[in-house]
């Protein structure tokens, strides 16, 4: 079997050489028969992944030992789910996912667009094997997933931490998020190299974007919850360099998402436009490139394996390469248009990007500081959660009021009357809300009441636009009000859909400043009977016991929680430790109030021999909020992808089935 | 030149002028993070530093507080930096691991504040093999 294995990989690095190199030679020549092989070389090559796939898949489920991946990774008394996670529970396989999403993505965007942009897929196939190639070659020559050995009796396990239903869901979720964001990438590229000036290439990939930003951004609610859940520290984001590696992808292709609008509507910020996608694309890749070559010591201190300097040098050649043709096609992005206001909705667009771009860099800014110190002093200097959360602050507040004001304002040149007129009754109800909250005591952060005011606004401001494009259509239709609503999100499903999004970033917004900016944090030295008192509760520890689980034994203290006298149950925050991994777990326990979203978060820090505890306790208020924010994200950005056959004819009108211009 | 005269061009101009103003404020004030050092690098510095070493046994723990030393990770420095912390310990921490925990010198023993003392393990994502 491993032979099977390594021989698809192989297969799979020639089908990629031959889509790069005979692509390009194609697209060069404009021979018509070799650029289809060329694709076909694409679909031909996520089989030969998928085929890899499998092997380590039976290879894992069987407990097949002799694999080295196989041993490293799970055990015999490993549950089926773990054992199927572990596939990207490690370097070699993590990749191999990576190729096989790739791969996937790739063969479905030639297919997809050998029927609505068959002129782009010429250049754009080269570019796509070349990415394949690079991640190809790694698994074959590099990292393999296939090596063998004698097989040991037993294998290592997986790092107990991994072993949450969370670990099934949310690295395949990013790794979805980051290789999503090639299939824009190799389209700009393909355009560019094509010589071509029109949307096209923004058109085509608008759904893959989404798509990929839309997992990249679930992904890491999954994550960050995982890490309330399971890491046990009471929180759910450190900005640890792991954490930012998604996040910073994520910032540039929301800037992208917004962005490209101005392109499409207005044909304007087209250099822009490709060098956020050169970024979000690069982004990704250094995501990878941190988790995976031990460059920057964290918390989680990575691996420090062979494949970092591979994946340095890959950057480099995608940023140079791409800025190279960037600047040889620069004549061909002069915009058609230019800015007309400073007030308009183009604006807005372009201070959300600024703001977002300016974020993300100094998120990078703060991963590479340790590295650049350590290159010009000598001396490595981090820089922690207090840098991070200044800078979230300075440009998450005016992103959120943004957020408020982008949606109401006029394209091209809005008046400063007019606006009046629309922000009177958002403006009016965030200053009242604000200043209930104020009388109710939130003004003990004052970030905290600003944020929360501007939450306000711009919950107001997308009521108001839902209000206001009902009452149109109603007045148009003279249906149902009902009616009304489901036939203006349906006729402008991204419009829509994006408000949505905006309403669960509020949402995400609402949680995250309750749980940070007003939460109450309590330790005490425990002994069995004694009590402490956090918030409105109070903590009354029982005793310890110990059970066995199915592979591990677990340590747990009994306490009984109440509140103002009412008994609430009992929590049971301990640690588990695991037999074949030899290690301990923390195990946390969480009460989650659901009429006021608020948690209470107990650590058993220490349990000494003699059941003396050392309790942590926290209370977060409205962090539950942040959780049911991730599922608003999904409807929304499931409205803004679901198919719309207006919107498609309209395409089809435009650029004619072909992908050419159709001048009209 | 009618592109200079456009007043959009210039309120963006400005505005990314603020962020570096704000950016080049805070760096300048907070004075950017805390370093990294290892202990052999400590001898004499007595502002707050992260210290990243390898526990050195024995380690004395009595409830909270843990006496231990710390050598240098890398490197073949013949340093043992007495070091005392109380707070949370966690988990996976013992002699042989690498730490960093974040403090101050005092009197020769470098004394971690409560819950900054981590471990790191071997590997968020590969299972530690015992060698």
């Amino acid at each position: 079997m491993p032979e099977l294995g390594r021989a698809a990989l192989i297969v799979c690095l020639g089908l990629a050489l031959f889509a790069a190199v005979a692509g390009a030679f194609a697209a060069r020549s404009r021979r018509q028969r070799l650029v289809e092989s060329a694709e076909n070389a694409i679909l031909a090559s996520f089989v030969a992944a998928a085929v890899a796939a499998v092997v380590l898949l039976v290879g894992l489920v069987q407990n097949d030992f002799s694999l080295v991946y196989v041993a490293d990774h799970t055990s015999r008394e490993l549950p089926l789910g773990y054992t199927i996670s572990a596939f990207w529970g490690g370097q070699e396989g993590s990749l191999l996912l990576w190729l096989l999403i790739l791969t996937g993505f790739s063969a479905t965007a030639v297919l997809l667009g050998r029927r609505s942009a068959r002129s782009l897929l010429a250049w754009t196939v080269p570019v796509l094997g070349g990415v394949i190639l690079f991640f190809a070659f790694l698994l074959v020559a590099v990292s393999s997933p296939f090596a063998t050995q004698a097989a040991p009796a037993d294998g290592a396990g997986l790092n107990p931490s991994l072993q949450n239903p969370y670990m099934l869901a949310h690295p395949p979720m990013l790794y979805l998020g980051f290789v999503g964001l090639t299939i824009p990438f190799a389209f700009a590229m393909g355009a560019l190299l094509a010589r071509r000036s029109d949307e096209l290439w923004i058109v085509v990939t608008r759904r893959w974007t989404l798509v990929a930003w839309t997992f990249l951004g679930f992904g890491q609610l999954l994550g960050a919850h995982w890490a309330y859940v399971e890491v046990g520290w009471g929180g759910y984001f450190a900005w640890d360099p792991v954490e930012n590696a998604a996040l910073m992808p994520w910032l540039a292709a929301t800037a992208f998402l917004h962005s490209v609008m101005i392109q499409e509507k207005r044909g304007m910020l087209r250099i822009w436009n490709v060098l956020l996608v050169i970024g979000g694309f690069a982004l990704a890749l250094f995501g990878t490139f941190l988790t995976r070559s031990g460059i920057i010591s964290s918390i989680h201190s990575f691996t420090e394996s062979s494949i970092g300097p591979w994946f340095l040098g890959f950057i480099g050649i995608v940023v140079a390469a791409s800025i190279a043709l960037v600047l040889t096609r620069l004549p061909l992005l002069r915009s058609k248009t230019r800015l007309e206001s400073p007030v308009s909705r183009e604006a807005t667009f372009l201070y959300n990007n600024l703001l977002l771009v300016a974020f993300c860099l100094t998120i990078l800014w703060g991963v590479l500081y340790p590295i650049i110190t350590e290159a010009l002093r000598g001396e490595a200097v981090t820089v922690g959660p207090p840098y991070y959360n200044f800078f979230l602050k300075a440009f998450g507040l005016p992103l959120l009021l943004l957020m408020g004001i982008g949606p109401l304002i006029a394209w091209r040149r809005a008046s400063l009357r007019g606006l009046g007129r629309t922000f009177a009754w958002p403006a009016a109800f965030a200053l009242l809300c604000g200043a209930l909250l104020l009388v109710a005591g939130a003004g003990s952060s004052i970030p905290g009441l600003v944020g929360y005011t501007f939450c306000a606004f711009v919950l107001a401001s997308i009521t108001f636009e839902f209000a206001r494009g009902t009452r149109a259509r109603h007045a148009l239709s003279s249906g149902s009000w009902a009616g009304a609503f489901a036939s203006l999100i349906g006729r402008n499903r991204r419009r829509y859909g994006g408000y949505v999004v905006h309403a669960s970033i509020v949402l995400l917004a609402i949680g995250v400043v309750g749980s940070s900016a007003y939460d109450t944090v309590a330790e005490k030295r425990l002994r069995p009977g004694a009590t402490m008192a956090i918030g409105d509760y109070t903590l009354r520890y029982r005793n310890v016991e110990q059970r066995r689980g199915p592979n591990s034994q677990e340590v747990r203290a009994l306490v009984d929680v109440s509140r103002d006298g009412k008994r609430l149950g009992t929590m049971e925050p301990g640690k588990n430790q695991y037999f074949a991994e030899q290690q301990i777990s923390n195990e946390a326990a969480i009460r989650s109030d659901r009429l006021n979203g608020e948690d209470l978060f107990l650590i058993a820090d220490q349990i000494d021999p003699d059941e003396t505890l050392f309790l942590k306790a926290l209370v977060k208020p409205l962090v539950n909020v942040i959780w049911i924010a991730g599922f608003v994200f999904l409807l929304g950005a499931g409205i803004a992808l679901w198919p719309d056959a207006r919107e498609q004819r309209r395409l089809a009108l435009r650029y004619g089935s072909s992908g050419s211009l159709v001048r009209v | 030149m009618a592109r200079r005269s456009s007043p959009a061009r210039l309120v963006i101009a400005l505005s990314v002028a603020a962020m570096l103003a704000v950016f080049l404020l805070y760096t300048s004030i907070a004075g950017g993070g805390t370093p990294q050092v290892a202990p052999s690098e400590l001898r004499g510095r007595t502002a707050e530093v992260s210290l990243v070493g390898q526990v050195v046994a024995p380690v004395r723990r009595s409830g909270r507080t843990a006496r231990f030393e710390l050598k240098d990770v890398k490197g073949g420095s013949a340093v043992r930096l007495p070091v005392v912390y109380t707070g949370s310990i966690p988990d996976l921490f013992k002699a042989g691991r690498d730490i960093s925990l974040t403090g101050r010198l005092r009197d020769g023993t470098f004394v971690g504040a409560s819950g900054t003392l981590v471990t790191k393990c071997p590997s968020k994502y590969t299972a530690k093999k015992d060698t």
